[in-house]
C-alpha cells in the first residue's frame, strides 16, 4: 500500500505548502521514491511550484492548470487537455503531471472545482466529497504506480481537509510556536481523533507529529516548545526536529531560484541539514512504523 | 527591575491538547461511528426479531393486502413518537452494525432505524463493527443496548439474560447456576450487588418466574428477595405481601422477621459499639432500699465481718454518700482479692 502523508492544519501560513514541498521533493530526490504530490487548496500555490498554472478565464482570481504535455488536440477530442484533482468530484478522468524532479508527479488544484466541492452543502457532503479522494487513491493504478503519496490542504477544516485526513495513512501538522498556531494543532488534533475512531485496525491514521515552524530565537517560541513537549501524551508527538525561520525557504520558491530545490544545496548548508534531518525523521516514521 | 516575561501556553489549551490525544490512543478503531445509509442496511437473518415490519414496508408502504397489515400498521404507529424525537434531535445512541459484504447487518437498534425512515432520514449514525462477532458478544451488546429501555419487563429483560448466560456457561462447560457473581458482573457489566440480584432470579423457581412472566413482580430487587426467602411459609408471606403492593422495605421486614423465629432460643449476639470495657459497672439506682440490701449483704458476708465496722456511719439520706460508700467497699474488696 502506498504511504499517504497530509500536511494539515486549519490556520493559514503555518507551513503547510513549504513542509509538503520539502517533504516530496526529499522522498523524490534523496529516497528515490516514486511520489505523487497532491494539491487540495484552490489556492494553487503547491501546483504552480512545479507546474505553470493559469488565471481562470471563467472565475477572476482563480487558477486552472495549464495544457498537459501529453496532450494533443488532433487525438484528444474528448478531453480538453487539462487535468486537476479536482476531476475525480465529477467523475471526471484524472491524469498527473510530470515535474522537472525526478520520480515527482503531480495532480494539480483547480480553483473552481476545488472551492465547489468545499462548499457543498451538508447531506450531500459524504458521498461527493468525503470519500472521494480515498476511493481515488485505493485505485489499483494509483497504488500501483506510486510509494508515497502526499497532500497539500487548503487552511479550512471544510470537506476539502476532511477528505484528506479520510485517505491519509499519515498527518503532519506543521505549527508556529504562538498561540493562535497551537489552538490550530487544537482543531487538527480533533479531527485525528475523529476519525481515528473511526478507522478499522489494520486501517489506522498515524499522527507522525507536530512540526515546529519557522522558530524564531525568542522567548515566546521557546517557552511555548517547551511547554507543548513538557504535556503529557502531548510532549511524544512534538517532533525532535524543528524549522527555523530562514529567508532562504521562501528564496528557494520564487520562480527563478538558483538551485530549485533546497536538496540541491551543498550537504553541509544548514537550512538543508535542517530539513533533511525533519524529513528523515517524518520518513522513518511513516515507513517503518 | 522589571518582572521577567513568562510565556505559558493557557490550561485549558493544555489540558485540551492532552485530553485530545489520549482520547485518540485509547479508543482508536473502537468507536467506529460512521454515518451509514439506511438503505445499506439489514437485518440479521439469525436474530430473532421483535417487529414484523422491515425496512423496505416503510419505504414503500404496507400492502394491504399483507395478511399482517394491521399488525404492521400498529407496528408503524407505536414507532411514530419516537421518531418524532428523532426529527427533532436526532438519535442520541447509534445504532450498531456489522459489515456483511456492501451491506450493513443489524445488532441493535431496530427501532431507531425503522423510525428513522419514518422520520425522512436516508442515512443514520451507527458504531461499525469489521466482522460479525461472536453470538456471545452480540447478545451482550444487545443487552447492553437494552438495560436502559424503560419499556422492557423484568421477564424480557431476564430472558435476555438468560441466554446470555447460558451461552456464556456453555462456552465454559458449565452450567447456569454454577457462574459467578463476578462473571456476571464483567460479562454484562453491571455492579455486584445488581449482579447478585440477577443471579438470584435466574436460579429461582418456576412460581417465581412465572410472577416475573405475568408481569405481577417488576422489581428486579423484590424478585431476588423472594427468591432468596429458603422457608415456603414466610415466602408465602413474602409473596402475598408483594402481590399486594407491598414496598421493598416491608417485604425486607417480612423476610427478616422470618430469619429470626427461625433462630429462636438462641441468644443474638448484641452489637458492639465504641470502646471495649476493660472494667465491670455496677449502674445505677435511685432507690435507696437497693443500695442498702446490697451493702448489707456484702458486708454480712462472714468472711468480710472484720470491715464492716469502716461502713457504720452511711448517711442513707443522701446519694453522694452511699456513691462513696460503694466506691469504699469496691475498694476494700479488691485489695482483699489482689490476684
Amino acid at each position: 500500500m502506498a504511504k499517504i502523508i497530509v500536511n494539515a492544519t486549519h490556520k493559514g501560513g503555518e507551513g503547510k505548502t513549504t513542509n509538503s514541498i520539502m517533504l516530496a521533493e526529499y522522498v523524490a530526490l534523496i529516497l528515490g521514491l516514486k511520489t505523487l504530490v497532491i494539491d487540495m487548496d484552490p489556492q494553487a500555490n503547491f501546483s504552480g511550484r512545479y507546474i505553470p498554472m493559469e488565471y481562470d478565464p471563467a472565475n477572476k482570481g482563480g487558477k486552472i492548470p495549464s495544457l498537459h504535455p501529453d496532450y494533443d488536440a488532433n487525438e484528444d477530442h474528448t478531453w480538453d487537455g487539462r487535468s486537476s484533482i479536482g476531476n475525480i468530484f465529477y467523475g471526471q478522468e484524472v491524469i498527473p503531471y510530470p515535474t522537472l524532479i525526478p520520480n515527482l508527479e503531480l495532480l494539480p488544484a483547480h480553483s473552481s472545482k476545488l472551492q465547489d466541492a468545499e462548499a457543498v452543502t451538508k447531506s450531500e457532503v459524504l458521498e461527493k466529497v468525503h470519500l472521494q479522494l480515498k476511493r481515488f487513491l485505493e485505485l489499483p493504478d494509483v497504488q500501483n504506480e506510486y510509494q508515497i503519496i502526499i497532500i497539500d490542504t487548503p487552511p479550512s477544516k471544510g470537506p476539502l481537509t476532511i477528505a484528506a485526513i479520510k485517505a491519509a495513512s499519515h498527518i503532519v501538522i506543521p505549527s508556529q510556536m504562538e498561540q493562535f498556531s497551537i489552538e490550530g494543532i487544537y482543531g487538527m488534533l480533533q479531527l485525528w481523533k475523529q476519525e481515528s475512531y473511526s478507522r478499522s485496525k489494520n486501517n489506522p491514521i498515524s499522527l507522525v507529529g507536530i512540526l515546529p515552524n519557522q522558530v524564531r530565537d525568542i522567548k515566546l517560541h521557546k517557552q511555548f516548545l517547551s511547554g507543548l513537549s513538557k504535556m503529557n501524551s502531548v510532549g511524544d508527538y512534538v517532533m525532535p526536529h524543528l524549522i527555523k525561520k530562514r529567508a532562504i525557504y521562501t528564496e528557494i520558491l520564487v520562480e527563478d531560484a538558483n538551485p530549485k530545490s533546497i536538496f540541491e544545496l551543498p550537504k553541509g548548508n544548514v537550512a538543508r541539514q535542517e530539513y533533511e534531518s525533519a524529513c528523515s525523521f517524518i520518513m522513518e516514521k511513516v515507513l517503518n512504523g | 527591575m522589571a518582572k521577567k516575561k513568562v510565556f505559558n501556553i493557557g490550561n485549558a489549551l493544555s489540558s485540551g491538547l492532552e485530553e485530545t490525544i489520549s482520547a485518540a490512543h485509547n479508543y482508536s478503531g473502537e468507536l467506529r461511528v460512521d454515518i451509514i445509509p439506511i438503505k445499506k442496511i439489514e437485518v440479521d437473518p439469525e436474530n430473532p426479531r421483535d417487529f414484523l415490519i422491515n425496512i423496505d414496508e416503510l419505504y414503500k408502504g404496507i400492502s394491504t393486502s399483507d395478511p399482517n397489515f394491521s399488525r404492521k400498521t400498529q407496528e408503524k404507529e407505536s414507532l411514530e413518537t419516537l421518531a418524532h424525537s428523532i426529527k427533532e434531535q436526532g438519535i442520541l445512541n447509534p445504532i450498531i452494525v456489522y459489515k456483511h459484504a456492501e451491506k450493513y447487518r443489524l445488532i441493535a437498534g431496530e427501532r431507531r432505524t425503522l423510525a428513522s425512515i419514518i422520520a425522512g432520514f436516508n442515512d443514520i449514525q451507527a458504531k461499525i463493527l469489521d466482522v460479525k462477532p461472536s453470538s456471545l458478544k452480540i447478545s451482550v451488546l444487545q443487552w447492553i443496548e437494552n438495560v436502559e429501555r424503560s419499556d422492557l419487563t423484568l421477564w424480557e429483560r431476564l430472558r435476555n439474560l438468560e441466554k446470555i448466560v447460558s451461552v456464556y456457561a456453555n462456552s465454559k462447560g458449565t452450567t447456569l447456576d454454577q457462574v459467578t457473581i463476578t462473571e456476571l458482573s464483567n460479562l454484562i457489566g453491571c455492579t455486584k450487588p445488581h449482579a447478585i440480584n440477577y443471579k438470584a432470579v435466574l436460579i429461582s423457581d418456576q412460581e417465581i418466574k412465572n410472577l416475573i412472566h405475568e408481569n405481577k413482580i417488576k422489581s428486579l430487587e423484590k424478585a431476588a428477595l423472594l427468591s432468596n426467602i429458603k422457608s415456603l411459609d414466610i415466602r408465602k408471606n413474602a409473596i402475598d405481601a408483594c402481590l399486594n403492593g407491598a414496598q421493598l422495605k416491608k417485604l425486607k421486614m417480612i423476610a427478616e422477621l422470618g430469619l429470626e423465629k427461625n433462630q429462636l432460643g438462641k441468644i443474638k449476639s448484641i452489637e458492639k459499639r465504641g470502646r471495649q470495657l476493660s472494667a465491670v459497672n455496677f449502674g445505677g439506682t435511685k432507690n435507696v432500699n437497693v443500695a442498702r440490701l446490697i451493702v448489707d449483704s456484702v458486708l454480712s458476708h462472714n468472711l468480710l465481718s472484720h470491715i464492716s465496722d469502716y461502713f457504720k456511719d452511711i448517711d442513707w439520706n443522701d446519694y453522694k454518700s452511699i456513691t462513696d460508700t460503694f466506691k469504699q467497699l469496691v475498694k476494700k474488696l479488691e485489695e482483699l482479692h489482689v490476684k
